[in-house]
């Protein structure tokens, strides 16, 4: 029971990461119908900026200065992803996310060119903290996490809900044609999700970096459990790739527990093809029908 | 999906022509060319052909059902290993685990699609994904048939008698014949209209008794069929196989060669794709870093190319099959 506690504890942490890595999936996926294969390539090279402007390689600046920039790389990144992609989005849903695996591909090898393909560790800036909490052992990370996710997603609910041009995403998202005709501009609307993913991939991928390691591959390879978040929450419904995430997370921690340890991406295999066959449309169904 | 359309109405009358004069003049082109080329070549010009065939599988999931795969260096690893592991337990040679080969890999499509039968095409491309980043972990813990990171080798002689460099050059090339000829014969069959008129118009097919889930499953099925054969003369021409060669970039990388090759079913198209994935790694071999930016420039040159074009030009480009 101790270790059921401590497992699930730790699986909704990391849950809340993949969360907001299969939230920047959902929102660009709900506003252009293009599928990111690139989110996870983009989001490793942000951690490395990170890594890069703070051990030496590309400067040495506070960590606060470090996230600005990369921050601020990262929207122009987005921005440009989205423009080399723009002349497809368009005429054929299936193009354009091929062509992210190409945008993809690119940054997988610039990241490998830039700051090798060596594992790299990158140490946030967290106290030490930690207590037990009952069966729990609670750590200043753990708190982090959470309070980061809880921000982030507070946020994003805020923007989509409350602002115009939430407004305008939600309208893009429900009928793109009907919001041209109101005078809406799609591309806008697209640039805006993108950009809001590739912040969100940015803050996932730097609080993923302590758990694991940081090298040109992890990301990546780590943004198969936000797809498979995705999946779960049904691929267009942002409260249900939050939910997907945690859900995935706190799985994964039992079943490598309490099966094996070295079938992380088998069980993502298992999760997605059982949960096309139990919910078809994910477990929030919010939005029936999806586009074919 | 908006080029679908008249791609379906003009296929019939390309496929309607006889073989191609460009591609039977290549194909004995290449038939000789062991007789002029060193060793290095007829060895690297089988990868070739053999890599074509596995382009050829990823082609036909885009062009007849519509959808993505990264995941086809998974039926491509399917063949291979069924192969490797025919000649280590059952003690036959690549003419009898072939067929083995491309029964597996059927199946394993039918297995695979089964589930997102009746969902659009998103889940199949992450589904694949998934599957590509799972079957190092599954080929690493059955490592006791598997042969783990090392793999197998694959030392049978198909054909007694003849040169063991010419066999690796000549099955591999047959295999391209065969499979682009089985093809073109595909496409005048009911079958392939059914697959392109559900592409073009899934309400269409369904009044006209076309399931959709149908479709999708047997598109599945003959693809993965196509990439275990591809995978299996692979597994022969290398002579190795191991799971380093089946990861998900082996998946992404077909997709490029795919890709590059306009998604063409034709001989010529699967080899233009099938060199350009074997060649590219060669040629760059001291600069590592190097091959997936030029492989992903070439995805994003080809792809924003070929969308700058006018339509009917890209239709003749694009051969005016399926």
């Amino acid at each position: 029971m101790t270790d059921l506690l401590g497992l699930v504890w730790a699986g909704v942490v990391s849950g809340c990461l993949y969360a907001m890595g299969a939230l920047g999936i959902v929102l660009i996926y709900k506003s252009s119908m293009v599928v990111n294969f690139a989110h996870g390539n983009l989001a490793g090279l942000a951690a490395f900026l990170v890594f890069g402007f703070t051990a030496g390689i590309l400067g040495h600046m506070a960590w606060g200065a470090a996230v600005m920039l990369s921050l601020a790389i990262m929207v122009g990144a987005m921005a440009l992803t989205y423009l080399l992609i723009a002349p497809l989005v368009f005429k054929s849903d299936l193009t354009s996310t091929i062509a992210t695996l190409g945008v993809g591909l690119i940054v997988q090898g610039l990241t490998q060119m830039v700051f090798g393909s060596d594992v790299v560790s990158l140490e946030l800036p967290l106290p030490s903290w930690r207590m037990a909490l009952g069966p729990l052992r609670v750590s200043a990370y753990d708190l982090a996490v959470l309070a980061v996710t809880a921000l982030a997603v507070g946020a994003l609910y805020l923007l989509i809900e409350r602002t115009r041009v939430g407004v305008a995403f939600r309208a893009v998202s429900a009928n793109p044609f009907a919001s041209r005709v109101c005078g809406l501009s799609l591309r806008r609307i697209h640039l805006f999700a993108w950009i809001v993913a590739g912040l969100l991939g940015l803050v996932a991928s730097l609080l993923i970096v302590p758990t694991t390691f940081l090298s040109s591959t992890s990301v990546a390879a780590f943004m198969l459990q936000a797809f498979t978040a995705a999946v779960v929450g049904g691929f267009s419904s942002l409260p249900g790739a939050v939910i997907g995430g945690i859900f995935v997370g706190v799985l994964m921690n039992l079943l490598s527990f309490y099966v094996a340890a070295e079938f992380t991406n088998t069980y993502m295999l298992a999760i997605i093809l059982l949960v096309l066959n139990l919910f078809p449309r994910g477990v929030l169904s919010a939005r029936g029908g999806a586009r074919v | 999906m908006v080029h679908a359309v008249p791609a379906a109405e003009s296929g019939r009358a390309g496929a309607a022509r006889g073989l191609p004069w460009t591609g039977m003049a290549l194909g004995a082109a290449l038939a000789l060319l062991p007789a002029l080329a060193g060793g290095y070549w007829t060895f690297t010009l089988g990868l070739c052909f053999a890599n074509a065939i596995v382009i050829l599988a990823v082609s036909f999931v885009v062009r007849y059902g519509g959808e993505v795969s990264i995941g086809h260096g998974v039926f491509a690893a399917v063949g291979a290993y069924t192969v490797a592991l025919a000649e280590r337990y059952l003690g036959v040679s690549l003419l009898v685990s072939l067929p083995l080969a491309a029964v597996a890999g059927g199946v394993l499509g039918v297995l695979f699609a089964y589930p997102s039968r009746n969902l659009s095409g998103i889940y199949l491309a992450v589904a694949t994904m998934a599957l590509a980043l799972a079957l190092p972990e599954v080929l690493l813990y059955f490592s006791g048939a598997t042969g783990g990171y090392e793999g197998l080798y694959v030392k049978r002689d198909a054909i007694p008698g003849v040169s063991r460099e010419l066999q690796r050059y000549y099955l591999p090339l047959a295999g391209l014949f065969a499979v682009v000829l089985l093809l073109r014969h595909f496409r005048r069959s009911r079958q392939a209209m059914a697959l392109l008129l559900i592409r073009t118009s899934a309400p269409a097919a369904e009044s006209f008794g076309v399931r959709r889930g149908w479709a999708r499953l047997s598109c599945m099925a003959a693809s993965g069929g196509i990439a275990a054969i591809g995978g299996a003369l692979l597994a022969f021409s290398s002579s190795t196989v191991s799971p380093n060669s089946f990861t998900l970039w082996t998946s992404i990388f077909l997709l490029v060669g795919s890709v590059v090759s306009l998604y063409s079913l034709s001989l010529v198209g699967s080899l233009v794709g099938g060199i350009f994935l074997t060649l590219v790694p060669l040629v760059l071999a001291g600069a590592g870093n190097w091959v997936p930016i030029l492989y992903g420039g070439a995805l994003m040159a080809v792809v924003l190319g070929a969308n700058a074009l006018p339509a009917s030009v890209r239709r003749r480009l694009e051969g005016g099959h399926a």
